[in-house]
Formats: C-alpha cells, sequence, structure tokens
C-alpha cells in the first residue's frame, strides 16, 4: 500500500505526538468511550451461568427440547409441572417448536455446545445421534431399576438400542395406520377396507372407489418409506441389514411397478396430487383435504386427522400381512451425553413413562403409552373418539406384531428423501420404474456409507 | 473482505502513526481522534470479526474435514481435499443444483432488469400519480425474501390457487404450477422478477441524472424515440445498469427462501427447485455433512466472486462514465 517511509519523517511524528492534547480532542474521546462502551460490552456479555450441583436437592434447571403442536406443549407442560410440584428443587426450561426445522434446530444446539439435556427424538435420527456419541447409553439405569422398563413391551424399548446401547426410550407406541373416509364410502354404498386384504385388493378396491365417487380411492404411497417397509418385509427382506440395504434394485422396481399399475388404473390422484400429500404435513394430509379417500400414516395420527375434517375416518393396518407391522417408538426421550443433570433427566423420563398421573395427563399424543399397565387405564379413560379408535386398532394388532426391525441407521433420512425424489420421477413419468429403482439404490448407497 | 486489512486497533507502533501522519499530513494527526474512532467503530468491528470473519475463515478449515455438526470440533478429522473431489466428480445433485441456479439466474435476472428498467422509463414522466405509481411498483420488493410472499405465491399457483381460477375465465385450464416439476422453477422465476422494485427505484434516480440538453440536441439532431433511447439513455445510464447487473447477479444466485417454502425445504418436487443455497442449507443440516457443506460454500463465493471479476472486466467496453468524472 504506502511505500516505506523515510525514517526522516520520524522526528517531527514523535514530536507531534507528544504536543499536549487541547481539551476539546479529550473531551470528544471521553464522548466517544462513554458511548461505545456499552456497545461493545452488551455485545460481549453472552452470559452462561452454570450450577453443577451434586446435592441432591440442590435446585436444578433441566432444559427440555421437543417438536409438536399447542396441544402436546399444553399436556407435556402440564405432566412437567407435575414432576416440580413432586420434585420442588427441579425446574425446567422447557423449548418446542414445529416438527419442521425441530432437527436443524437440534443438530445447530448441539454445535453450539449448548444442547438440551432432555430432548425428544425419532427413529429417522435416533442412530444419526448415537452413532456419534451424543446420546446418553440408558443401559445402566435400566439395569439399577432406576428407568423401569419391566411393564414396555420388550421390541419396544428395544427398539430404541442402537450398537447396543439404549439410545432413547420410547415416549409411546405407535405403528402404520391406514385411514379412510367412512363417510365418503357410506354416502356412496362403498365397502370399508379390512385389515389382511392383499395390495392387489387394495388397488381394486381403490379403482372401485375412484370410479364411483370421482374421489382418488387411494394415495399413492411409492414415495413412502414406511409403507415400503412393511411391504418388504412382507417379501421377506427389509429396509437395512446391519449397516446395510436391507433391498435391491429389483425390489424397488416391483414396488414402483405395483404403484404405476395402480395410477395407470386411476386407483390414485395424478401426480402433483400425490406430490402435494408427500410434501405435507400430518394436517393436509389428503384423506383430510378430500383429495383422496385414503391415506397412508401412523395410527396414533388419528386425533390430528380427525381435528381437519368434518368426514368420519377409519383406520386399518397396511395392506398384506400385519405382522409385517411392528410395536414402534413413535419417538423417544433421549439424554444429552455431556448433561449435568444426567440422573435427573432419566428420573423424568422415568416419571414421564411410568407415573400413572403424568401418564393420564399425556394421554395417547406421542403415541400409545409404553407401561402396558398404564395403557390400559389410558384407554379406559379416554373421552375422544378419534383416540379410542386408534388405541382399539392398534391394541387388535398388537396381537399380530411381528418382530422389531433394528433402528434405521446412520443417513436414514437421505434414504427417506432419496425415495420420495425416486417415485416422483416415476409418478410424474419422467424415469421408468426401473430407472427410478436404480437411481434410488445408488443414491442409498453413497448416503449409508 | 478489504475491511480485514484495516489497521489493526490496538497495533500502535511508530510506524503505523508514521503511515497515518503522512495521509493527513505532518502534525495534524492527533493519536486521541484515531482512538475514538476505533472505539466508535468498535461494535461493528467486533459483529464483523465475530459474526463474519472468523466463522467465514472456520467454515474454510471445516471444508477439509468430515465435521458433521454434532461432533465435538476437537475430535473432527482432517480429510484433505476430499469433500472438493466428492463435490466434482461423485456427486450428480450438486452438479444438478448447479444446472438449477445458473438457469435460475440466466432468466430471472435479465428479464427482472428489463421490467426494472422498462417500468423506470413509464414512470419516469411528470403524470399525476406517478408517485402512487412508484410506491406500488416498489412494495413488492420490500416483501423482499419474506417467507409469507412464497407462502401466497405457492397458494396462488396451486393447482386450485388463483392465477388457475383466472386462466378458467379465459376458458384455459391450468396446470399445478407449483407441483409440476416442469413449471416449478418458472413459478419461482415469476415471483423473481415481480419483485423489481429495488432495481427500479435505482434506475429512475439514475434517468434523473441525464442532462435534457443531450435529448434536445438529439432531436435537433432528428434522431427519434428510439434512437434517443437507444444513443442516449443507455450510454448515460450504462454505470447503473452495471451496478444493478452486478447486484441483481448476486441476489439471483443467492435465492434460496421462496424455494425453501415452496419445496418445504426438500428442492422437490423432484429436484426441480434445487437451488445451489438450498441444496448446500439441506447437505450441512439435513444430512449433517457440514464439513462439505463448507467446501460447497467456498466454491459458490469462488465461482459468484469470478462472474463479479467477468462484468468488471467486459464492464469497460459498455460501461460510459460522463465527461471522465466518476460518479
Amino acid at each position: 500500500m504506502h511505500p516505506a517511509t523515510p525514517p526522516t519523517t520520524d522526528a517531527p511524528v514523535g514530536r507531534a505526538h507528544r504536543t499536549p492534547l487541547p481539551r476539546r480532542r479529550l473531551l470528544r474521546g471521553l464522548l466517544a468511550v462513554t458511548v461505545a462502551a456499552p456497545l461493545m460490552f452488551g455485545a460481549a456479555a453472552c452470559g452462561d451461568d452454570d450450577d453443577g450441583a451434586a446435592d441432591p436437592n440442590a435446585p436444578v434447571k433441566l432444559s427440555i427440547f421437543w417438536w409438536g403442536g399447542d396441544a402436546r406443549a399444553k399436556l407435556t407442560e402440564d405432566a412437567l409441572a407435575l414432576y416440580t410440584k413432586k420434585h420442588p428443587n427441579v425446574t425446567f426450561e422447557k423449548t418446542w417448536q414445529a416438527n419442521q426445522g425441530y432437527f436443524d434446530k437440534l443438530a445447530t444446539l448441539t454445535a453450539g455446545g449448548n444442547p438440551p439435556d432432555l430432548f425428544q427424538i425419532d427413529d429417522n435420527y435416533l442412530a444419526e445421534y448415537a452413532a456419534r456419541n451424543s446420546t446418553l447409553d440408558l443401559t445402566p439405569y435400566q439395569e439399577s431399576g432406576k428407568l423401569d422398563t419391566s411393564k414396555f413391551p420388550k421390541s419396544l424399548w428395544q427398539y430404541g438400542v442402537v450398537d447396543g446401547k439404549l439410545a432413547g426410550l420410547a415416549a409411546g407406541e405407535n405403528t402404520q395406520g391406514l385411514v379412510y373416509n367412512k363417510t365418503l364410502l357410506a354416502k356412496h354404498n362403498l365397502p370399508e377396507p379390512t385389515t389382511g386384504m392383499s395390495w392387489e385388493q387394495h388397488i381394486a378396491w381403490a379403482e372401485q372407489v375412484t370410479a364411483k365417487t370421482k374421489v382418488p380411492g387411494t394415495q399413492d404411497p411409492s414415495a413412502d418409506y414406511k409403507a415400503f417397509w412393511v411391504w418388504l418385509r412382507q417379501q421377506g427382506k427389509d429396509l437395512y441389514e446391519g449397516k446395510d440395504l436391507g433391498f435391491t434394485a429389483e425390489d424397488v422396481t416391483k414396488w414402483f411397478d405395483l404403484w404405476k399399475g395402480a395410477r395407470d388404473r386411476k386407483a390414485t390422484p395424478t401426480a402433483d396430487v400425490i406430490h402435494e400429500g408427500n410434501s405435507s404435513d400430518i394436517t393436509k394430509q389428503l384423506v383430510v383435504t378430500g383429495k383422496s379417500a385414503t391415506s397412508w400414516v401412523w395410527a396414533n395420527q388419528m386425533p390430528d386427522l380427525k381435528k381437519n375434517t368434518k368426514d368420519e375416518l377409519g383406520v386399518i393396518a397396511y395392506p398384506g400381512d400385519p405382522s409385517a407391522q411392528w410395536a414402534r417408538a413413535s419417538m423417544y426421550w433421549s439424554v444429552f451425553k455431556g448433561s449435568k443433570n444426567k440422573d435427573v433427566a432419566v428420573d423424568v423420563i422415568n416419571f414421564l413413562n411410568n407415573d400413572v398421573e403424568a401418564v393420564k395427563l399425556l394421554g395417547t399424543d406421542r403415541g400409545l403409552p409404553s407401561n402396558q399397565d398404564l395403557r390400559r387405564v389410558v384407554s379406559d379413560d379416554t373421552t375422544d373418539p378419534a383416540m379410542k379408535q386408534s388405541i382399539a386398532v392398534e391394541a387388535e394388532l398388537t396381537q399380530k406384531f411381528g418382530e422389531s426391525p433394528q433402528v434405521p441407521i446412520k443417513g436414514h433420512s437421505k434414504v427417506r428423501s432419496e425415495l420420495i425424489k425416486a417415485a416422483e420421477n416415476a409418478q410424474y413419468g419422467r424415469a421408468t420404474p426401473a430407472e427410478a429403482a436404480a437411481q434410488f439404490v445408488e443414491a442409498c448407497k453413497s448416503a449409508i456409507a | 473482505m478489504a475491511l480485514t486489512t484495516a489497521p489493526d486497533p490496538t497495533r500502535r507502533g511508530p510506524g503505523s502513526d508514521r503511515a497515518h501522519a503522512e495521509r493527513r499530513g505532518p502534525g495534524r494527526f492527533r493519536h486521541s481522534e484515531g482512538l475514538a474512532g476505533y472505539v466508535f467503530l468498535s461494535p461493528w468491528l467486533i459483529g464483523l470479526m465475530g459474526v463474519t470473519a472468523i466463522p467465514m475463515l472456520l467454515s474454510l478449515y471445516l471444508s477439509f474435514t468430515n465435521y458433521d455438526i454434532l461432533t465435538p470440533f476437537s475430535e473432527v478429522e482432517w480429510v484433505g481435499l476430499a469433500n472438493y473431489e466428492r463435490m466434482f466428480t461423485a456427486d450428480p445433485s450438486y452438479w444438478h443444483a448447479v444446472r438449477v441456479t445458473l438457469t435460475f439466474a440466466l432468466v430471472a435476472v435479465p428479464l427482472k432488469l428489463a421490467a426494472a428498467l422498462g417500468v423506470a422509463l413509464l414512470l419516469n414522466r411528470a403524470w399525476r400519480g406517478v408517485g402512487l405509481f412508484r410506491g406500488l411498483f416498489y412494495l413488492p420488493s420490500l416483501l423482499g425474501g419474506s417467507v409469507a410472499l412464497a407462502i401466497v405465491w405457492v397458494n396462488m399457483f396451486n393447482r386450485d390457487g388463483a392465477f388457475n381460477s383466472l386462466l378458467s375465465l379465459f376458458g384455459i385450464t391450468g396446470k399445478p404450477w407449483v407441483n409440476d416439476p416442469d413449471w416449478a422453477l418458472e413459478t419461482l422465476m415469476v415471483l423473481a422478477i415481480w419483485q423489481f422494485g429495488a432495481p427500479m427505484v435505482i434506475f429512475l434516480a439514475g434517468l434523473k441524472q441525464v442532462p435534457t440538453e443531450l435529448y434536445e440536441a438529439a432531436s435537433v439532431d432528428g434522431a427519434n424515440r428510439f434512437r434517443q433511447f437507444r444513443n442516449v439513455t443507455l450510454p448515460m445510464l450504462s454505470p447503473v445498469i452495471f451496478f444493478n447487473l452486478v447486484l441483481e447477479t448476486i441476489n439471483g444466485f443467492q435465492g434460496f427462501t421462496a424455494a425453501f417454502v415452496l419445496s418445504n425445504g426438500t428442492g422437490g418436487p423432484v429436484d426441480s427447485t434445487l437451488m445451489y443455497t438450498l441444496n448446500l442449507y439441506i447437505t450441512g443440516f439435513t444430512d449433517l455433512n457440514m464439513g462439505y457443506a463448507s467446501a460447497m460454500a467456498w466454491v459458490f463465493l469462488l465461482a459468484i466472486a469470478v462472474i463479479t471479476a467477468v462484468f468488471f472486466s467486459t464492464g469497460r467496453f459498455w460501461v460510459h462514465y460522463s465527461d471522465g468524472e466518476d460518479r
């Protein structure tokens, strides 16, 4: 920038430097400091107070983070207030938000070194967090009885085990549920679908519905990993086997072909409406927006669906042999490994799952209560007809459930979005089922590598 | 970026004083004034360092690692150029995103500038109520990257949205624009073009600067309207066009909000709206490949820098600054 200044200029500058400051300048400088200082310190003062105490009765502030709507927030806050009532030294810093963006926020909090002590997570991300050692292994607490899973179905708590460690405890149980519009079917004198119908029978039924009601009979679930998963299990395959995929491109081609056939027979909506269903949250699923007679959801989402439609809804298992379905942890509670209040956090999980008052408060919002004794209490208690329905279908299916699959592996969320992309490629007619399948399997391999 | 080369306020060696003294003339410089300046500057400077410069440099480092957000910094592994290698050789969706972004920018930016210039020409007259129109045309760009606007857009261009209702009045059956992979990106382009208010206002200001003598001289010479536009308006406006072109191109490349909202954060349907920044976001926050996402960000920065440099180097052939003065 500037050429080196010759040394001769040194003297005058030095003198200028030593001349006394005129008073006005000094005052101006002082003013600057007084104005700027608070700004600086305001920006710099990022308070972090930590009270890590060993005393069991010392005050503990536990941060807890979940996703969900207003209803869930209300129920959860009530249940946590009950805990504080029983343990006055424990208070909660509660944060919740909608599902969209939840995992971005959780990842950012973790990266920022400020993760919540206790957080809600699902099988989409459990392995991601467990594999990176972000979740506390709950096995020792389970063994010492501080975390009581004795009343849980074994397959349910096992669905929280990643690499031999209990990474999360099921906050509730759900399973795949096919929800259909009863009112529409009754109006046109059409039969209701039943559990155990084959896929072919389901599509034939949907075709008939479309023909008579002008409402497409069934949402095309080819982009839906949970439908694909059930179908795979009925073919003796699985989504994952160990650290690998449990299926081949041929399986995917068969799956896409099945639904291409259904689309050709007009059993499903058009591609853009299918896409709308794929990319909307539960409140805008096609069965409630009236754009199809059937939607593919989780059974415990019945109350949410019912809130958005005046029509009567029914729920059954997905087509094919229902033993391909399993007692799935709808979501988990996990404890951050670096939490200063691990023991309290575990105790809160235990409370939310095994305390009769708390479980009654929470109802079936996160799925059927994991504790089977309390599940009976809640189902006897509930008055919400939609909730009753979802409890009834799950109770019926519980008799038929098969073994739980392993928890989806690291990269699963990418696999899910790749399935949507590939299936939609086939739906819009931009690729043949075989091309879309090959592309999907290729993408999966790099996603889980 | 040039700001990072600003003198360090904590360093008070004679050398730096000398440099200042030389710049301001001997004896005039007062140390306290410089200090006061830096103290006033400090909130901004701390903000720049803390919020922009340091994180940016950190991301440069992260782009050579396998950082996945969840793993603590201390356990991050250095992977050399692997992320860059993957981007250029093994990631088809990366190149797909590049294509989508280029298509978007190549169509939306020129059309937006044309719309801005056209409307600015119309509004550069002394009509009654012209101020109201200026305000109305400027309004959409105030809503800028707003999420609400994108949501409205999605609902307008649905299969049963307002736009198709309008078309049906003329007996045309519309398409499910936002849910059709062949049209979703075009819908986003229309949204971007519609927000031409900001460049329009700048064009208007530029048009006001063109001396009326030039038009008078031109009409005396018998130039018609079109000739006047081509030979007077465009050259006189070229610095403003250049400014808007650079700014809007950078904006166009960085489009994120509308694509994110329209596709629910997925870039769908079938990746048709997978803009570069959206792909970067998904890679970093959904797929937890933050190291790789950082590499993408740096390549993006370089690409934009190169494009801007190209603009600047071609500028000398078509940008005219009147009578040698700088604007």
